[in-house]
């Protein structure tokens, strides 16, 4: 999450708030089965990015890497 | 031709991966080929162990938890282990469903001969619908993530390359991501479509890319 490339996109607070928005709206009998770490319902996983904890940065980590893909597609094709 | 499954149960997202494995299993035995199914409390280390000395399976199944350099079995027993036991996967093909053992467990096994190993190198994410815990092989949202995790077995059972197999789950993985992508139905599909990509672009193919059954 320190990498400059990261930061030219979005800041960590600003990933923070995109991932809470897309857990918000799942609906309440999903689980996410986060492998070794368990399974994990919304409102825990909202829970888990609210606090920072280790699930959350991962949940981030995930987010901040699928929105870079999109970045290289756009800059491969430019 | 033998091959070896390994089958944890002891928590939801393991009896979800297991339950899922018995699509393999049906496969490879219309396909002849003798499956030693080591569930729940056979899929431990000792007994994982003794069978492959003993059968010298040509095929490796593992399903479980994991790290970067181990796969685990039931009550999270440790199976596999790099610079431990790592050799009793040389001369095989290997596909381990779980967490990142791609990232220094799969190296460490391809450092063998004739020796193929599809991992992840990070996380293996699933989603599923909590009213189908009891039954994962119903739940529709657990599905595209078990059917692209999945074919890397039935293409390796069908003869295909472990290269071929790696890159017809990572096809099947591609076609799920852009259903969800473009529903417009269901409010889940986009985290789950995000969670597909990562696992496919998680997934490795190490070593003896041209071995096949």
């Amino acid at each position: 999450m320190e990498d400059k490339a990261t930061k030219d996109i979005l800041s960590d607070e600003e990933v923070r708030r995109l991932v809470l928005a897309r857990l918000s709206v799942l609906s309440s009998d999903t689980m996410i089965s986060l492998g070794s770490e368990g399974s994990f319902t919304r409102d825990e996983l909202v829970k888990r990015v609210e606090n920072g904890d280790a699930i959350g940065e991962k949940l981030a980590e995930i987010q901040m890497e699928w929105l870079r893909s999109f970045k290289s597609e756009v800059e491969m094709s430019a | 031709m033998k091959l070896i499954v390994t089958r944890p149960q002891h928590d939801v997202t393991t009896r979800y991966i297991s339950a899922w494995a018995e699509e393999v299993i049906a496969f490879a035995k219309v396909k002849s080929i003798e499956v030693i199914d080591l569930i729940k409390d056979k899929a431990k280390r000792k007994e994982l162990e003794g069978r492959i000395k003993k059968l010298l399976p040509r095929l490796i199944f593992l399903n479980g938890h994991g790290d970067h350099d181990s796969v685990a079995g039931q009550d999270n027993d440790v199976l596999i282990k790099a610079g431990d036991n790592h050799d009793l996967l040389a001369g095989k093909i290997t596909y381990a469903l779980s967490c990142n053992s791609g990232e220094t467990l799969g190296p460490k096994v391809v450092e063998n001969k004739n020796t193929s190993y599809i991992g992840y190198k990070d996380d293996f994410i699933f989603v599923a619908d909590g009213r189908y815990v009891a039954k994962p092989l119903d739940d529709p949202r657990a599905k595209p993530f078990m059917e692209s995790s999945n074919q890397v077995m039935m293409s390796i059972l069908k003869g295909h390359s472990t290269q071929e197999a790696s890159d017809r789950s990572r096809d099947v993985f591609r076609e799920h991501y852009i259903k969800l992508t473009s529903s417009t139905t269901d409010i889940d599909s986009l985290q789950a479509a995000q969670f597909l990509w990562w696992n496919m672009r998680n997934q490795v193919c190490l070593g003896d890319k041209d071995s096949k059954i």
